[in-house]
Protein backbone atom coordinates (compact mmCIF):
# COMPACT_ATOMS: atom_id res chain seq x y z
CA UNK A 1 0.00 0.00 0.00
CA UNK A 2 2.99 2.65 -1.02
CA UNK A 3 0.52 4.51 -3.12
CA UNK A 4 -1.66 5.63 -1.10
CA UNK A 5 -1.06 8.85 -1.74
CA UNK A 6 -1.23 8.68 -5.51
CA UNK A 7 -2.88 11.83 -5.17
CA UNK A 8 -3.29 14.19 -8.32
CA UNK A 9 -1.43 17.35 -8.23
CA UNK A 10 -2.53 20.29 -7.12
CA UNK A 11 -3.31 21.82 -10.39
CA UNK A 12 -5.72 19.30 -11.47
CA UNK A 13 -9.62 20.17 -11.43
CA UNK A 14 -11.89 17.09 -11.01
CA UNK A 15 -15.23 17.52 -12.44
CA UNK A 16 -18.19 15.11 -11.88
CA UNK A 17 -21.37 15.24 -13.87
CA UNK A 18 -24.72 13.50 -13.63
CA UNK A 19 -27.82 13.20 -15.50
CA UNK A 20 -30.93 10.76 -16.32
CA UNK A 21 -33.16 8.87 -13.96
CA UNK A 22 -32.89 10.26 -10.37
CA UNK A 23 -35.61 9.70 -8.36
CA UNK A 24 -34.01 7.59 -5.72
CA UNK A 25 -30.96 9.55 -5.34
CA UNK A 26 -28.52 8.07 -8.03
CA UNK A 27 -27.48 11.67 -9.13
CA UNK A 28 -26.36 12.34 -6.38
CA UNK A 29 -27.48 16.12 -6.42
CA UNK A 30 -29.66 15.73 -3.28
CA UNK A 31 -32.75 16.11 -5.78
CA UNK A 32 -34.91 13.22 -6.08
CA UNK A 33 -35.99 13.95 -9.50
CA UNK A 34 -34.86 13.03 -13.03
CA UNK A 35 -32.30 15.68 -15.31
CA UNK A 36 -31.61 16.38 -18.97
CA UNK A 37 -28.55 18.16 -18.63
CA UNK A 38 -25.34 17.13 -17.15
CA UNK A 39 -25.47 18.43 -13.57
CA UNK A 40 -22.42 19.69 -11.85
CA UNK A 41 -22.04 18.41 -8.80
CA UNK A 42 -20.55 19.53 -5.72
CA UNK A 43 -18.97 16.74 -4.14
CA UNK A 44 -15.64 18.73 -1.82
CA UNK A 45 -16.13 15.06 0.27
CA UNK A 46 -15.08 13.17 -2.56
CA UNK A 47 -11.66 13.67 -3.15
CA UNK A 48 -9.60 12.34 -6.45
CA UNK A 49 -11.88 9.45 -7.95
CA UNK A 50 -10.23 6.38 -9.70
CA UNK A 51 -13.39 4.81 -10.68
CA UNK A 52 -17.05 4.90 -10.23
CA UNK A 53 -19.69 1.77 -10.79
CA UNK A 54 -22.92 2.51 -11.33
CA UNK A 55 -25.74 0.37 -10.94
CA UNK A 56 -29.90 -0.54 -11.38
CA UNK A 57 -30.43 3.08 -9.49
CA UNK A 58 -26.95 2.96 -7.26
CA UNK A 59 -23.66 4.54 -7.73
CA UNK A 60 -19.71 3.18 -6.23
CA UNK A 61 -17.43 5.80 -6.29
CA UNK A 62 -13.79 4.94 -5.30
CA UNK A 63 -11.06 7.14 -4.61
CA UNK A 64 -7.22 7.35 -5.53
CA UNK A 65 -6.69 6.65 -1.96
CA UNK A 66 -8.33 3.28 -1.80
CA UNK A 67 -11.64 4.74 0.28
CA UNK A 68 -14.67 3.81 -1.09
CA UNK A 69 -18.46 6.17 -1.34
CA UNK A 70 -21.64 5.60 -1.77
CA UNK A 71 -25.50 6.98 -2.95
CA UNK A 72 -28.83 6.20 -4.80
CA UNK A 73 -30.91 3.16 -3.76
CA UNK A 74 -30.33 1.23 -0.65
CA UNK A 75 -33.55 -1.09 -0.18
CA UNK A 76 -31.56 -3.66 -1.18
CA UNK A 77 -28.75 -3.04 1.53
CA UNK A 78 -26.50 -2.40 -1.74
CA UNK A 79 -24.80 0.76 -0.35
CA UNK A 80 -22.92 -1.32 2.75
CA UNK A 81 -23.72 1.18 5.09
CA UNK A 82 -25.80 -1.57 7.39
CA UNK A 83 -29.14 -0.12 6.56
CA UNK A 84 -32.01 -0.38 3.79
CA UNK A 85 -31.69 3.61 3.37
CA UNK A 86 -31.46 5.62 0.25
CA UNK A 87 -28.58 8.04 0.26
CA UNK A 88 -28.98 11.32 -1.91
CA UNK A 89 -25.42 12.50 -1.59
CA UNK A 90 -22.14 10.47 -1.66
CA UNK A 91 -21.80 8.93 2.17
CA UNK A 92 -18.28 7.47 2.95
CA UNK A 93 -18.61 3.68 3.38
CA UNK A 94 -15.96 2.92 6.31
CA UNK A 95 -16.03 -0.40 6.68
CA UNK A 96 -12.67 -0.89 4.81
CA UNK A 97 -11.24 1.74 6.46
CA UNK A 98 -7.76 1.21 7.75
CA UNK A 99 -8.11 -2.98 6.30
CA UNK A 100 -8.78 -2.83 3.34
CA UNK A 101 -7.68 -0.84 0.02
CA UNK A 102 -10.53 -1.38 -2.76
CA UNK A 103 -9.20 -1.23 -5.69
CA UNK A 104 -12.34 -2.03 -8.02
CA UNK A 105 -15.97 -2.44 -7.47
CA UNK A 106 -18.92 -3.23 -9.47
CA UNK A 107 -22.49 -2.23 -9.42
CA UNK A 108 -25.55 -4.84 -10.33
CA UNK A 109 -29.50 -3.92 -10.41
CA UNK A 110 -29.59 -4.25 -6.46
CA UNK A 111 -25.95 -5.38 -5.09
CA UNK A 112 -22.77 -4.58 -5.25
CA UNK A 113 -19.35 -6.30 -5.30
CA UNK A 114 -15.76 -4.96 -4.04
CA UNK A 115 -12.27 -5.93 -5.13
CA UNK A 116 -9.47 -5.16 -2.53
CA UNK A 117 -6.09 -4.77 -3.99
CA UNK A 118 -4.63 -7.54 -1.92
CA UNK A 119 -7.22 -9.75 -3.99
CA UNK A 120 -10.01 -10.51 -1.54
CA UNK A 121 -13.81 -10.07 -3.10
CA UNK A 122 -16.76 -8.00 -0.71
CA UNK A 123 -20.35 -8.45 -1.56
CA UNK A 124 -23.26 -6.63 0.04
CA UNK A 125 -27.51 -6.05 -0.94
CA UNK A 126 -29.37 -8.35 -2.42
CA UNK A 127 -28.52 -11.88 -2.37
CA UNK A 128 -31.91 -13.39 -3.54
CA UNK A 129 -30.52 -15.41 -6.37
CA UNK A 130 -27.34 -16.25 -4.98
CA UNK A 131 -25.24 -13.08 -6.23
CA UNK A 132 -23.71 -12.47 -3.09
CA UNK A 133 -21.48 -16.01 -3.64
CA UNK A 134 -21.85 -16.73 -0.05
CA UNK A 135 -23.51 -20.00 -0.04
CA UNK A 136 -27.25 -18.95 0.57
CA UNK A 137 -29.84 -16.24 -0.69
CA UNK A 138 -29.52 -13.84 2.29
CA UNK A 139 -29.04 -10.24 1.30
CA UNK A 140 -26.38 -8.32 3.32
CA UNK A 141 -26.22 -4.43 3.83
CA UNK A 142 -22.37 -4.42 4.73
CA UNK A 143 -19.77 -6.04 2.93
CA UNK A 144 -18.98 -9.23 3.48
CA UNK A 145 -15.85 -11.21 2.47
CA UNK A 146 -16.89 -13.81 -0.03
CA UNK A 147 -14.93 -17.07 1.61
CA UNK A 148 -13.96 -19.31 -1.39
CA UNK A 149 -11.88 -16.47 -2.94
CA UNK A 150 -9.68 -16.24 0.52
CA UNK A 151 -6.59 -17.99 -0.83
CA UNK A 152 -7.15 -16.74 -4.53
CA UNK A 153 -6.17 -13.51 -5.49
CA UNK A 154 -9.28 -11.76 -7.32
CA UNK A 155 -8.70 -9.46 -10.17
CA UNK A 156 -11.55 -7.91 -11.59
CA UNK A 157 -15.71 -8.44 -10.26
CA UNK A 158 -18.65 -7.69 -12.92
CA UNK A 159 -22.16 -7.58 -11.19
CA UNK A 160 -25.21 -8.14 -13.75
CA UNK A 161 -29.03 -7.44 -13.02
CA UNK A 162 -29.07 -11.29 -10.89
CA UNK A 163 -25.37 -12.29 -11.11
CA UNK A 164 -22.12 -12.01 -10.50
CA UNK A 165 -18.79 -13.04 -12.73
CA UNK A 166 -15.26 -12.51 -11.04
CA UNK A 167 -11.95 -13.11 -12.90
CA UNK A 168 -8.90 -14.56 -10.32
CA UNK A 169 -5.33 -15.54 -10.69
CA UNK A 170 -4.62 -17.84 -12.85
CA UNK A 171 -7.12 -16.25 -15.84
CA UNK A 172 -9.71 -18.20 -14.04
CA UNK A 173 -13.50 -16.83 -13.97
CA UNK A 174 -16.37 -17.60 -11.92
CA UNK A 175 -19.90 -17.11 -11.62
CA UNK A 176 -22.87 -17.12 -8.96
CA UNK A 177 -26.02 -16.09 -8.89
CA UNK A 178 -29.41 -16.20 -11.47
CA UNK A 179 -28.34 -18.73 -14.50
CA UNK A 180 -31.55 -18.75 -16.08
CA UNK A 181 -30.79 -17.24 -19.46
CA UNK A 182 -26.90 -18.74 -19.54
CA UNK A 183 -25.49 -15.80 -18.05
CA UNK A 184 -23.34 -18.23 -15.39
CA UNK A 185 -21.60 -19.85 -18.19
CA UNK A 186 -21.14 -22.57 -15.79
CA UNK A 187 -22.71 -25.62 -17.78
CA UNK A 188 -24.09 -26.20 -21.32
CA UNK A 189 -27.59 -27.69 -19.30
CA UNK A 190 -29.62 -24.68 -17.96
CA UNK A 191 -29.06 -23.79 -14.41
CA UNK A 192 -31.37 -22.32 -12.42
CA UNK A 193 -29.30 -20.01 -9.87
CA UNK A 194 -26.13 -21.00 -7.71
CA UNK A 195 -25.15 -18.96 -4.56
CA UNK A 196 -21.56 -20.19 -4.65
CA UNK A 197 -18.86 -19.54 -7.30
CA UNK A 198 -18.46 -22.13 -10.11
CA UNK A 199 -16.15 -22.12 -12.80
CA UNK A 200 -17.19 -20.82 -16.12
CA UNK A 201 -16.96 -23.36 -19.04
CA UNK A 202 -14.94 -23.36 -21.92
CA UNK A 203 -12.42 -20.61 -21.04
CA UNK A 204 -9.80 -22.87 -20.25
CA UNK A 205 -6.58 -21.82 -22.11
CA UNK A 206 -7.56 -18.33 -22.52
CA UNK A 207 -5.80 -15.58 -21.24
CA UNK A 208 -8.86 -12.64 -19.53
CA UNK A 209 -7.85 -10.07 -19.01
CA UNK A 210 -11.54 -8.39 -18.11
CA UNK A 211 -15.53 -9.70 -17.69
CA UNK A 212 -18.35 -7.76 -17.76
CA UNK A 213 -22.39 -8.45 -16.98
CA UNK A 214 -25.60 -6.06 -17.14
CA UNK A 215 -28.99 -7.73 -17.52
CA UNK A 216 -28.56 -11.10 -18.32
CA UNK A 217 -25.50 -11.04 -20.63
CA UNK A 218 -21.90 -12.04 -19.72
CA UNK A 219 -18.87 -10.96 -21.64
CA UNK A 220 -15.13 -12.03 -21.39
CA UNK A 221 -12.04 -10.09 -23.30
CA UNK A 222 -9.04 -11.69 -24.25
CA UNK A 223 -5.08 -10.68 -23.96
CA UNK A 224 -5.38 -10.75 -27.65
CA UNK A 225 -8.29 -9.28 -28.35
CA UNK A 226 -10.86 -12.05 -28.25
CA UNK A 227 -14.39 -11.48 -26.82
CA UNK A 228 -16.29 -13.67 -25.24
CA UNK A 229 -20.23 -13.64 -24.86
CA UNK A 230 -22.55 -15.82 -23.12
CA UNK A 231 -26.15 -15.06 -21.63
CA UNK A 232 -29.21 -13.87 -23.03
CA UNK A 233 -29.14 -14.15 -26.64
CA UNK A 234 -28.78 -10.66 -28.65
CA UNK A 235 -31.71 -9.57 -31.13
CA UNK A 236 -33.95 -12.64 -29.97
CA UNK A 237 -31.52 -14.85 -31.17
CA UNK A 238 -31.21 -18.05 -28.50
CA UNK A 239 -29.57 -18.14 -24.84
CA UNK A 240 -25.95 -19.16 -24.74
CA UNK A 241 -25.24 -21.44 -21.76
CA UNK A 242 -21.17 -21.12 -22.44
CA UNK A 243 -18.82 -18.44 -23.49
CA UNK A 244 -18.76 -18.17 -27.54
CA UNK A 245 -16.01 -16.63 -29.16
CA UNK A 246 -17.26 -13.79 -31.55
CA UNK A 247 -16.20 -14.65 -35.37
CA UNK A 248 -14.36 -11.49 -35.61
CA UNK A 249 -11.08 -10.44 -37.44
CA UNK A 250 -11.14 -6.96 -34.80
CA UNK A 251 -9.53 -6.93 -31.81
CA UNK A 252 -11.58 -5.94 -28.73
CA UNK A 253 -9.70 -4.22 -25.97
CA UNK A 254 -12.96 -3.14 -24.07
CA UNK A 255 -16.46 -5.05 -23.81
CA UNK A 256 -19.87 -2.73 -22.05
CA UNK A 257 -23.09 -4.68 -21.74
CA UNK A 258 -26.70 -3.36 -21.37
CA UNK A 259 -29.96 -5.42 -21.32
CA UNK A 260 -30.16 -5.52 -25.11
CA UNK A 261 -26.78 -4.49 -27.00
CA UNK A 262 -23.16 -4.49 -26.17
CA UNK A 263 -20.55 -2.04 -27.24
CA UNK A 264 -17.24 -3.21 -28.40
CA UNK A 265 -13.95 -0.69 -28.23
CA UNK A 266 -11.30 -2.26 -30.93
CA UNK A 267 -7.78 -1.26 -29.97
CA UNK A 268 -7.69 1.30 -33.26
CA UNK A 269 -10.28 2.96 -31.66
CA UNK A 270 -13.52 2.02 -33.54
CA UNK A 271 -16.92 1.42 -31.95
CA UNK A 272 -18.93 -1.82 -32.90
CA UNK A 273 -22.24 -2.98 -31.43
CA UNK A 274 -24.21 -6.22 -31.49
CA UNK A 275 -28.02 -5.82 -30.26
CA UNK A 276 -30.11 -3.18 -30.26
CA UNK A 277 -31.29 -0.71 -28.24
CA UNK A 278 -35.51 0.38 -27.20
CA UNK A 279 -34.72 3.38 -29.73
CA UNK A 280 -34.77 0.63 -32.80
CA UNK A 281 -37.33 -1.87 -32.14
CA UNK A 282 -38.39 -1.61 -35.48
CA UNK A 283 -35.24 -2.77 -36.78
CA UNK A 284 -35.05 -5.40 -33.97
CA UNK A 285 -38.13 -7.04 -35.56
CA UNK A 286 -36.63 -7.14 -38.99
CA UNK A 287 -33.43 -8.62 -37.49
CA UNK A 288 -35.18 -11.33 -35.72
CA UNK A 289 -36.24 -12.55 -39.04
CA UNK A 290 -32.52 -13.20 -40.28
CA UNK A 291 -30.76 -14.07 -37.48
CA UNK A 292 -28.61 -16.89 -38.01
CA UNK A 293 -25.32 -14.50 -39.03
CA UNK A 294 -23.20 -12.65 -36.51
CA UNK A 295 -25.27 -9.02 -35.73
CA UNK A 296 -21.98 -6.90 -35.81
CA UNK A 297 -22.48 -3.58 -36.71
CA UNK A 298 -20.14 -0.65 -36.89
CA UNK A 299 -21.49 1.98 -34.71
CA UNK A 300 -22.02 5.20 -37.50
CA UNK A 301 -20.77 8.67 -36.75
CA UNK A 302 -17.10 8.39 -35.34
CA UNK A 303 -15.59 8.77 -38.76
CA UNK A 304 -12.13 9.44 -38.63
CA UNK A 305 -12.03 9.79 -34.60
CA UNK A 306 -10.55 7.81 -32.04
CA UNK A 307 -13.11 6.45 -29.24
CA UNK A 308 -11.05 6.41 -25.94
CA UNK A 309 -13.35 4.90 -23.52
CA UNK A 310 -17.07 3.15 -23.78
CA UNK A 311 -20.11 2.43 -21.74
CA UNK A 312 -23.45 0.92 -21.55
CA UNK A 313 -26.55 1.46 -19.63
CA UNK A 314 -29.53 -0.88 -19.78
CA UNK A 315 -31.21 0.96 -22.57
CA UNK A 316 -28.59 3.94 -23.53
CA UNK A 317 -24.27 3.80 -24.62
CA UNK A 318 -21.78 6.76 -24.46
CA UNK A 319 -18.44 7.15 -25.58
CA UNK A 320 -15.57 9.21 -24.70
CA UNK A 321 -13.05 10.40 -27.95
CA UNK A 322 -9.98 11.42 -28.34
CA UNK A 323 -10.42 14.49 -27.87
CA UNK A 324 -12.11 14.44 -24.80
CA UNK A 325 -15.98 15.09 -25.81
CA UNK A 326 -18.68 12.40 -24.32
CA UNK A 327 -21.10 11.41 -26.86
CA UNK A 328 -24.51 9.15 -26.07
CA UNK A 329 -27.21 7.53 -27.99
CA UNK A 330 -29.94 4.74 -27.84
CA UNK A 331 -33.38 5.54 -25.42
CA UNK A 332 -33.40 8.76 -23.76
CA UNK A 333 -37.24 8.99 -21.68
CA UNK A 334 -35.32 9.70 -18.74
CA UNK A 335 -32.83 12.28 -20.17
CA UNK A 336 -30.36 9.40 -19.55
CA UNK A 337 -28.22 10.87 -22.79
CA UNK A 338 -27.80 14.40 -21.41
CA UNK A 339 -29.65 16.38 -24.55
CA UNK A 340 -31.48 18.68 -22.42
CA UNK A 341 -34.99 16.16 -23.93
CA UNK A 342 -36.48 12.89 -23.24
CA UNK A 343 -35.80 11.95 -27.09
CA UNK A 344 -34.03 8.69 -28.69
CA UNK A 345 -31.12 8.98 -30.44
CA UNK A 346 -30.02 6.43 -32.84
CA UNK A 347 -26.70 7.51 -33.74
CA UNK A 348 -24.02 9.20 -31.35
CA UNK A 349 -24.92 13.20 -30.08
CA UNK A 350 -22.49 15.03 -28.20
CA UNK A 351 -23.06 15.80 -24.65
CA UNK A 352 -22.49 19.66 -23.87
CA UNK A 353 -20.71 19.68 -20.25
CA UNK A 354 -19.97 23.08 -19.92
CA UNK A 355 -16.34 24.71 -21.34
CA UNK A 356 -14.36 27.41 -19.22
CA UNK A 357 -10.16 28.26 -18.96
CA UNK A 358 -9.39 24.15 -18.52
CA UNK A 359 -7.67 21.88 -20.36
CA UNK A 360 -8.75 18.32 -19.88
CA UNK A 361 -6.70 15.16 -19.02
CA UNK A 362 -8.60 12.47 -18.77
CA UNK A 363 -12.36 12.21 -19.04
CA UNK A 364 -14.52 8.41 -17.80
CA UNK A 365 -18.00 8.05 -18.44
CA UNK A 366 -20.17 5.72 -16.56
CA UNK A 367 -23.42 4.04 -17.06
CA UNK A 368 -26.26 3.18 -14.79
CA UNK A 369 -29.73 1.81 -15.90
CA UNK A 370 -31.10 4.79 -16.38
CA UNK A 371 -28.24 7.34 -16.04
CA UNK A 372 -25.09 8.29 -16.68
CA UNK A 373 -22.04 10.25 -14.95
CA UNK A 374 -18.53 12.12 -16.20
CA UNK A 375 -15.69 12.06 -14.31
CA UNK A 376 -13.17 15.12 -16.19
CA UNK A 377 -9.75 15.39 -14.67
CA UNK A 378 -8.92 19.81 -15.90
CA UNK A 379 -5.62 21.08 -15.37
CA UNK A 380 -5.57 24.76 -15.65
CA UNK A 381 -3.88 26.45 -18.10
CA UNK A 382 -0.79 28.49 -16.48
CA UNK A 383 -1.48 31.47 -18.80
CA UNK A 384 -5.35 31.83 -17.36
CA UNK A 385 -5.68 33.48 -13.35
CA UNK A 386 -7.11 31.67 -11.46
CA UNK A 387 -10.40 32.68 -9.89
CA UNK A 388 -10.54 33.27 -6.27
CA UNK B 1 -45.37 -2.22 -27.02
CA UNK B 2 -44.17 -4.61 -24.67
CA UNK B 3 -40.49 -4.44 -23.78
CA UNK B 4 -39.64 -7.94 -22.81
CA UNK B 5 -41.96 -11.20 -21.87
CA UNK B 6 -41.47 -12.60 -18.09
CA UNK B 7 -42.11 -15.45 -16.52
CA UNK B 8 -44.10 -15.41 -13.38
CA UNK B 9 -41.96 -17.49 -11.70
CA UNK B 10 -39.08 -14.53 -12.65
CA UNK B 11 -40.77 -11.95 -10.86
CA UNK B 12 -40.13 -11.18 -7.26
CA UNK B 13 -43.16 -10.64 -4.79
CA UNK B 14 -43.18 -6.93 -2.76
CA UNK B 15 -44.64 -6.87 0.65
CA UNK B 16 -44.21 -3.12 0.13
CA UNK B 17 -45.85 -2.47 -2.76
CA UNK B 18 -48.71 -5.62 -2.02
CA UNK B 19 -47.19 -6.41 -6.39
CA UNK B 20 -45.20 -8.80 -8.27
CA UNK B 21 -42.01 -7.08 -9.57
CA UNK B 22 -39.07 -7.32 -12.34
CA UNK B 23 -36.28 -4.49 -13.01
CA UNK B 24 -37.49 -2.15 -15.48
CA UNK B 25 -34.29 -0.91 -17.41
CA UNK B 26 -35.04 3.30 -16.15
CA UNK B 27 -34.37 2.11 -13.07
CA UNK B 28 -37.46 1.75 -11.22
CA UNK B 29 -39.89 -1.96 -11.22
CA UNK B 30 -42.30 -3.01 -13.41
CA UNK B 31 -45.05 -4.03 -10.89
CA UNK B 32 -49.07 -6.74 -11.06
CA UNK B 33 -51.26 -7.13 -8.49
CA UNK B 34 -52.52 -10.44 -7.54
CA UNK B 35 -55.59 -9.19 -8.64
CA UNK B 36 -54.41 -8.26 -11.52
CA UNK B 37 -53.18 -11.56 -12.62
CA UNK B 38 -56.56 -13.20 -11.09
CA UNK B 39 -58.35 -11.64 -13.77
CA UNK B 40 -56.28 -11.95 -16.45
CA UNK B 41 -54.35 -9.13 -17.06
CA UNK B 42 -50.71 -10.22 -18.32
CA UNK B 43 -48.99 -6.15 -19.05
CA UNK B 44 -46.65 -5.47 -16.21
CA UNK B 45 -46.49 -1.33 -16.08
CA UNK B 46 -43.53 1.02 -14.89
CA UNK B 47 -44.89 3.65 -12.61
CA UNK B 48 -41.64 5.57 -13.56
CA UNK B 49 -41.96 5.37 -18.20
CA UNK B 50 -43.72 4.52 -20.82
CA UNK B 51 -42.65 0.74 -20.88
CA UNK B 52 -44.39 -2.54 -20.32
CA UNK B 53 -43.56 -6.16 -20.01
CA UNK B 54 -45.88 -8.94 -20.74
CA UNK B 55 -46.10 -11.28 -17.76
CA UNK B 56 -46.26 -15.31 -18.75
CA UNK B 57 -48.16 -17.20 -16.24
CA UNK B 58 -50.89 -19.90 -16.10
CA UNK B 59 -54.34 -17.69 -15.23
CA UNK B 60 -55.34 -21.00 -13.14
CA UNK B 61 -52.84 -20.48 -10.25
CA UNK B 62 -54.46 -16.98 -9.23
CA UNK B 63 -58.39 -17.87 -9.44
CA UNK B 64 -57.86 -19.98 -6.35
CA UNK B 65 -55.90 -17.47 -4.85
CA UNK B 66 -58.60 -15.11 -3.17
CA UNK B 67 -58.14 -13.04 0.05
CA UNK B 68 -55.85 -15.02 1.74
CA UNK B 69 -51.80 -13.37 1.99
CA UNK B 70 -49.90 -16.90 0.47
CA UNK B 71 -47.84 -15.02 -2.28
CA UNK B 72 -45.47 -18.12 -2.39
CA UNK B 73 -47.72 -20.86 -3.16
CA UNK B 74 -48.53 -19.05 -6.29
CA UNK B 75 -45.16 -18.76 -7.46
CA UNK B 76 -44.27 -22.02 -6.89
CA UNK B 77 -47.19 -23.47 -8.91
CA UNK B 78 -45.93 -22.43 -11.94
CA UNK B 79 -42.15 -23.13 -11.89
CA UNK B 80 -41.91 -25.33 -14.16
CA UNK B 81 -38.74 -24.32 -15.64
Amino acid sequence: MSELNEAPSPADEEEVWSWGAGTDGQLGTSKLQDEHLPQLLSLTSLPSISMLACGGAHVIALTSGGKVFTWGRGNSGQLGHGDNLNTSLPKPLSFFDGDYFISQASAGWSHSAFVSDSGSLFTCGNGSFGQLGHGDNISLTSPAKVSYFVDKSVKMVACGMRHSLVLFAGNQVCGFGSGKRGQLGVSSDRTKSVNLPCFVSGLEGVEVVRVAANGDHSAAISANGELFTWGRGFCGSPDVQTPQCLPSSQSFREVALGWNHALLLTFDGKVLKLGNTLDKQSEKQQLQEDSSETLLEKVIGFDGVEVLQIAAGAEHSAAVTESGEVQTWGWGEHGQLGHGDTNDQTNPQLVSLGSGDLQTKETNVYCGSGFTYVVRRKQQLSSSPTSS
Amino acid sequence: MSYDDVEIEDMEWNEEIQAYTYPCPCGDLFQITKEDLRLGEEIANCPSCSLCITVIYNMEDFQNDTKKNNEPKSRQAVAVA
